[in-house]
């Protein structure tokens, strides 16, 4: 999008007018699907134009698929393909009469894919209405009617002390004020070397100080909390069940940076998340620790929570900055980076919510301390989290540098019904696939980057014996090519072609797909489109005699 | 400061793009989604150099130039790439551009044929409703130059960008074409356009 519309953005956004994406999402949800009407009203309250919310309309999942009295939206995420390489979305087809994206001709039921609802632990899922349920006969509930609340996964810590694990208290927050200067608070995170948990990995402290050097007086922080991998359930544990640590995580931001607003943009497929966030910013406001003149010092800071509408590039920062604004979702070229010109052209703060996370302990015990909990590792602790497979999936505090295998086999438990782990996905859609052969390694960032792996987001997808590698090519590139934005031209056309390659039994040729990878990894605009080759590249060194090559 | 470009040195302002220090060098690499008039977008990725010292290929178009720079327009991985890309947006079109296009012109300058991609392509879609711009939808490589062009230079906000990944194109106002839109009839999207996906009506017809 241009300049001149996120100017125009910005000038409606002072006078506190919806954006045009709130105004749909309301409108889809009430009425089942957007008319014209819809869309003029959106224009109207947002200001902006006909074309650009039209624009909007055309871009996200949430606002495409006309939605019935009964609207059931299937997952087809990682983790339920791992379970079920998608049969329950072949059982619910057949079941409804319907394809994904349709309706009934009597606005009985309409059927809809989404990816990913967060139930990994208990795959497959399939949301009814705002009820997820998942795992066995998910499938013969839904379709009998007694759609049932799935249980939340479990979650603890092998530290002693939890840190991200630890319900927020705010002792952080109020340490900082009480002993830390903006100035000294922003050299604690840097010296901490707390790296960002979304995926790219980049330190923290230096995002910030980039932002600090800006002369604006107007910053913003902004806690991604759609980064949206398939098979990651990290976020929503921590939105949803330890909501006041990110928001405190937020403040801290806020004070080291000098902004004093926070936006939090949730996920659409996680309902809980953006209920639970505001009601911890209502308490934090009822005890003082947001709004003006925090506890005396001066320093102001508060919260908007605000929720996406399906999109997995949306966790890009310039695309998520984007969607905040009720913009198209698509990637902005850096530079400039957002720490210079991001939200409403603003010096702005992109922060994943685990990172944020990371803060308050940092800002009360010190980097010292936070280097301590990793001994000879990156420093700090990491949310991750295992799919159904594995025996005891969950959400983990661990270590950097902790074995893989001992993650996989001793906390995780090992594949469940006595299957065999063939590989694991780490760290999300763009992470290689590591074969079960190549377990011991540590979990860092560096060591699992030297096989082509990444530490990502820390979503541990294992994938067991009966896992077709195919198929598995072809669920991954079908992901990528549904949410390339459409913005750069490699990932817009060549996931497609990448895609279609293993879409029929046809043999793929090599050369060709390998000339594709290329030319997504070195031209693409973002990390989704050059990052999406790396999990195929993995196939090929590990399992090319299961791809069907020429 | 100073860059060269293929080994000719070019005094530029800081803050430059590698693509203007390049041409201020005389030298030349292709591009489809930039037009100077507008902010760069950085879509098409076929503006692609090598950078002495930098791992990978550079976008351009994009790119800052910093002092002592040493760009390569011939870098092999990026014109290798780039042909591929340009390969790829050939393939997504049913028809091959009329020669006279900037992405027909590009295509030649890079020795791309016919695309071997099989496969999807966009659906035709004319619309003729407007008295003097007409779309050809199915010619729409999302290149961003016409909604930028009405954003940007005539600032009437009539165009955008619709869909996303292959699916993505172009749209005038709520979809209802030129006519029910806030055109301006200023003709900049169709000036800008580098494969006639919107023309002038009038140039259509000779």
């Amino acid at each position: 999008m241009s300049k001149n519309l996120v100017e125009l953005v910005r000038r409606t956004h002072e006078h506190s007018a919806p954006t045009a994406l709130e105004v749909l999402k309301d409108a889809v949800e009430a009425r089942g699907e957007l008319t014209d009407e819809d869309r003029r009203a959106a224009a109207a309250a947002s200001g902006l134009p006909e074309a650009a919310v039209y624009g909007v309309s055309t871009f996200y999942d949430d606002l495409l698929a006309p939605r019935g009295r009964r609207h059931l939206r299937v997952c087809t995420g990682t983790s339920c393909f791992a379970t079920t390489a998608n049969a329950h979305v072949d059982e619910l087809r057949e079941a409804l009469g319907l394809e994904l994206g349709e309706r009934r001709d009597d606005g009985s039921v309409s059927l809809a894919e989404t990816v990913c609802l967060g139930f990994c632990h208990s795959s497959p899922a399939i949301r009814d209405g705002d009820l997820i349920d998942a795992g066995d006969a998910v499938v013969e509930r839904v379709l009998a009617g007694g759609t049932r609340g799935a249980s939340e996964p479990e979650w603890s810590s092998v530290l002693a002390e939890p840190v991200l694990i630890r319900p927020g208290t705010w002792a952080g927050f109020e340490h900082a004020l009480a002993r830390h200067t903006a100035e000294s608070l922003l050299e604690e995170v840097k010296a901490a070397r707390v790296r960002g948990r979304g995926g790219a990995g980049f330190p923290a402290g230096d995002k910030w100080a980039f932002a600090r050097a800006s002369p604006s007086e107007q910053k913003f922080i902004v806690a991604n909390g759609d980064e949206g991998d398939p098979g990651s359930y990290i976020d929503k544990y921590l939105m949803e069940q330890n909501p006041a640590l990110v928001l405190e995580g937020m403040a801290l931001a806020g004070y080291a940076v000098g902004a004093d607003h926070g936006f939090v943009l949730t996920r659409s497929e996680y309902p809980l998340s953006k209920p639970a966030l505001e009601q911890a910013a209502a308490s934090a406001r009822e005890d003082g620790l947001l709004g003006d003149d925090i506890r005396g010092s001066g320093f102001s800071f508060d919260v908007t929570v605000l929720e996406g509408a399906g999109s997995y590039v949306v966790g890009e920062e310039t695309a998520l900055l984007a969607c905040i604004e009720g913009l198209r979702g698509t990637v902005s070229a850096r530079p400039p980076f957002p720490a210079v010109r991001g939200l409403y052209g603003l010096p702005t703060v992109v922060n994943n919510t685990e990172t944020l996370a990371n803060i308050p302990f940092i800002a009360r015990e010190g980097a010292a301390a936070y280097a301590a909990l990793s001994p000879g590792a990156s420093s700090g602790s990491k949310l991750v989290c295992f799919n159904e497979r594995f025996a005891a999936p969950g959400v983990y505090e661990v270590r950097f540098g902790t074995p893989l295998r001992e993650l996989c086999e001793e906390l995780a438990g090992g594949m469940r019904d006595g299957r065999e782990l063939k590989a694991l996905q780490i760290g999300g859609p763009l992470g290689g696939i590591l074969p079960a052969s190549q377990l011991d390694v540590a979990f860092d960032f560096d060591q699992l980057a030297e096989l082509g792996c990444m530490v990502g987001h820390g979503g541990i997808v294992g994938f067991d014996d009966r896992t077709d590698m195919r198929d598995l090519a072809r669920h991954l590139l079908r992901f990528g090519a549904h949410e390339s934005c459409g913005k750069c031209f490699p990932c817009r056309i060549g996931l497609r072609r990448a895609h279609d390659m293993f879409e029929e039994r046809r043999a793929v040729d090599r050369a060709s797909l390998e000339q594709l990878l290329e030319a997504l990894e070195v031209g693409s605009l973002c990390a989704h489109g050059s990052g999406m080759p790396a999990p195929i590249r993995s196939l090929l060194a590990h399992f090319a005699d299961e791809l069907g090559l020429a | 400061m100073r860059v060269t470009v293929d080994g000719v040195a070019v005094e530029v302002e800081p803050d430059t793009t590698i693509l203007t220090a390049i041409r201020a060098a005389g030298a030349n690499v292709p591009t489809l989604c930039f037009d100077a008039r507008q902010d760069p977008f950085g879509a098409c990725r076929v503006c692609l150099v090598g950078v002495a010292g930098v791992r990978g290929p550079l976008p351009a178009c994009t790119t800052p130039c910093r002092d002592g720079m040493e760009i390569d327009t011939a870098d092999e991985t990026s014109r290798r790439v780039a042909t591929a890309i340009v390969e790829l947006v050939l393939s997504e079109l049913p028809v091959a551009p009329a020669p006279h296009t900037e992405l027909a012109q590009v295509a030649r300058s890079l020795g791309v044929g016919t695309p071997r991609w099989p496969g999807a392509t966009h659906a035709t879609d004319h619309d003729e409703r407007h008295p003097y711009l007409a779309f050809q939808h199915e010619l729409c490589i999302s290149c961003g130059r016409c909604v930028r062009a009405c954003d940007e230079v005539q600032g009437a906000f009539a165009l955008t960008a619709t869909g996303r990944g292959f699916g993505a194109n172009i749209a005038a106002g709520l979809d209802g074409g030129f006519r029910d839109s806030t055109c301006v009839s200023c003709g900049a999207c169709a000036d800008s356009c580098p494969t006639d996906a919107i023309t002038e009506i009038t140039l259509l017809r000779i």
